[in-house]
């Protein structure tokens, strides 16, 4: 719900009790004010009868409509008294209550005990007039509230859904800061400048990580390129024996697969700094097979029998440049975990694609594999990220992945969950 | 040929002075955008290696300078960021061929006599070798007059051995410079060790010297046994 409209609820809610309160001290002071006028009006009838008593000198009782004078034998004078009582209505003819004034007076050395009754407004007259009133107020104040709460929320609230839109449509890569408007709302403007800052510190941070990531890959790629060049220039000087050769063979190698695990965690940050933005529609079909041509010659090397069974024009949703390391590694993955005459599947269709492959079992529990560094230990010359790019990929443009091994086969399926 | 080497890392930039004085260029070093920027405007270069990264500067400005002023000099990019826009950055901009750091100084020497070889030879794209010659435009090798029937993995491999004549080339730098960044060390040992071998056959099938020693341990050398 709303929260204009919970607010004006809540405000309905109170005024429903404040009415109801406001409804009976109306009643209370309706009620005295028509009371007051009553014992008044009684009065003077009071004094009107006196007066005429005084020239009639009644001996016997005297009983008309809302007036009973009866003359007393003994008794002593008391003053007014008034009291409520009921009494059939001459007209309405049903019993009606009345307001109603006692007194024994002595008028002209007679005592007199005299009644004086009558209605001005009926009580439940009062009680029903109030009540309808208040109703009627409680309904034009709902109805007003709900206008005004419904303008309100257009009105009151647009800087709010400015703001939420803008951040919605925030990006962490976007260079420029939000510009949030002022507004005229303390909490509001409170609320940007909140979110002005953390936006602020978030693409700071996140410029500040990538900056990392990349002059991380510079620094380290730099001085392995001179330390590459260093074996090198020493291996062409020709003056080393068979084991120093060996070792700096070995030493190259060693700061090859450091260069390889510096791109490919370099990737993964990358990766995850969403720096891969360029969804767009890939040809799958035609980036597998260009991938195949380039790995057919290793495949064909190692005698690996490739069979495809590829639909042409699947066209999937992500970044180019992911699109083809994703297939490079699976297809290199399916080369270097295979034995020789061993044999590559691929299927693709709409749904996905799937790759397996010939090779002995892998020794960690298969889904572990996606996490990083987690290989084989029979093979160590994998980097152990293969699989994690792969999963990252996946997560990343949406796709599930699933890897699983039987019959001496590697499966790796991929849904596109289109 | 003349090379201007502007790369800030001194001690690589000693590397590649070392490996390619030898192969007869004569290298001068600039360390940064500046110190580049000055010695372009005094002399004339055959071919540029530029990193991207220097100390004052993008490399791409002086990229961005020389093909404004001096369309002639061939310009090779050094990155060690291997980021995908980088090289379509620097290739839009003019540059003759992009390469990731790290890379092999036979891969550097390989590419550079390419670009030579595209910019100057214009007519001359023979290369001939102990009475092997390759003709780069045509991609075609003879060995004493006869045409070899090569793939073009073993055409390539040749001319990575040609152009590095006399140096030891390790398997790792030719697996790379054959397949690049698809394969993994140790599987790729074996390929090249097939390559090696089919080539040699084919060598001396039509009668060729077999050029190609296998270094103990650290890989191979083409050169005349002496």
């Amino acid at each position: 719900m709303k929260l204009i409209f919970k607010f004006t609820l809540l405000f309905l809610l109170i005024s429903m009790g404040v009415f109801f309160l406001g409804g009976l001290i109306t009643y209370q002071v309706v009620k005295k004010e028509i009371d007051e006028e009553q014992e008044r009006f009684l009065l003077e009838r009071l004094d009107f009868f006196t007066r005429w008593i005084e020239r009639r000198q009644p001996t016997e009782p005297f009983i008309r409509d809302k007036i009973q004078v009866y003359p007393l034998e003994s008794g002593i004078e008391t003053e007014v008294v008034f009291s409520d009582t009921v009494v059939m209505h001459s007209t309405l003819e049903r019993l009606e209550p009345h307001f109603k004034l006692d007194v024994t007076k002595e008028v002209q050395g007679r005592l007199y005990r005299i009644s004086i009754y009558d209605l001005i407004v009926e009580e439940d007259d009062i009680v029903d007039s109030v009540k309808e009133s208040m109703i009627k107020f409680y309904l034009l104040l709902t109805v007003v509230m709900l206008i005004v709460g419904g303008i309100a929320g257009v009105v009151l609230f647009r800087p709010f859904n400015q703001t939420l839109e803008q951040i919605k449509s925030f990006r962490i890569d976007q260079k420029e800061p939000v510009a949030f408007d002022k507004t005229g709302t303390i909490e509001f403007n409170k609320l940007n400048d909140f979110l002005r800052e953390m936006t602020a510190k978030v693409q700071q941070d996140y410029r500040s990580l990538r900056e990392f990531a990349e002059n991380a890959s510079h620094e380290i790629q730099t001085p392995l390129t001179n330390a590459i060049g260093k074996l090198e220039l020493l291996l062409t000087s020709g003056d080393l024996n068979e084991e120093d050769t060996n070792r700096v063979v070995a030493t190259l190698g060693s700061l090859k697969h450091l260069s390889k695990m510096g791109q490919s965690l370099n990737l993964l940050t990358k990766i995850d700094n969403r720096e891969f933005e360029s969804i767009e529609s890939v040809d799958f079909s035609n980036t597998l097979c260009l991938a195949i041509e380039n790995f057919r010659e290793l495949i064909d090397l190692k005698s690996i029998s490739l069979e495809t069974d590829n639909q042409e024009n699947v066209m999937v949703s992500m970044d180019p440049i992911l699109t083809a390391i994703l297939i490079n590694n699976l297809l290199s993955n399916a080369i270097r975990h295979n034995h020789e005459h061993g044999f590559i599947k691929t299927i693709l269709n709409h749904q996905g694609f799937s790759i397996s492959n010939s090779g002995i079992a892998p020794a960690v529990e298969p889904n572990a594999l996606f996490d990083r560094f987690r290989k084989d230990r029979h093979r160590g010359e994998g980097l152990g990220l293969g699989l994690a790019i792969v999963k990252k990929i996946c997560d990343y443009s949406g796709f599930t992945v699933f890897y699983g091994y039987n019959n001496q086969t590697h499966h790796l399926d991929i849904a596109f969950n289109t | 040929m003349k090379v201007l080497l502007v790369e800030d890392h001194v001690d690589l930039a000693k590397n590649m002075h070392t490996y390619l004085s030898k192969e007869g260029y004569v290298c001068e070093v600039s360390e940064s955008v500046e110190k580049a920027m000055s010695k372009l405007g005094g002399f004339k270069y055959d071919v540029m290696v530029l990193d991207i990264m220097l100390p004052d500067g993008n490399g791409l400005d002086i990229l961005r300078w020389v093909k404004q002023t001096d369309s002639e000099m061939g310009v090779l990019i050094l990155s060690a960021k291997n980021s995908l826009q980088d090289k379509i950055d620097g290739l839009e901009l003019g540059a003759d061929d992009y390469l990731a750091k790290p890379f092999h100084l036979a891969e550097l020497n390989a590419r550079l006599k390419s670009i030579f070889r595209r910019r100057q030879l214009q007519g001359s794209s023979v290369i001939e070798y102990q009475g092997i010659q390759i003709d780069t435009e045509k991609h075609e090798v003879k060995v004493k007059e006869v045409l070899l029937d090569l793939t073009r993995k073993e055409y390539e491999l040749l001319l990575y051995f040609l152009v590095n004549k006399n140096r030891v080339l390790t398997k790792q730098s030719i697996a790379e410079h054959l397949w690049g960044d698809y394969i993994d060390a140790l599987d790729s040992f074996d390929f090249v060790y097939q390559h090696i071998k089919n080539l040699r056959k084919k060598i001396t099938q039509a009668g060729g010297k077999d050029l190609i020693q296998t270094m103990y341990g650290s890989g191979y050398k083409f050169a005349a046994v002496s």
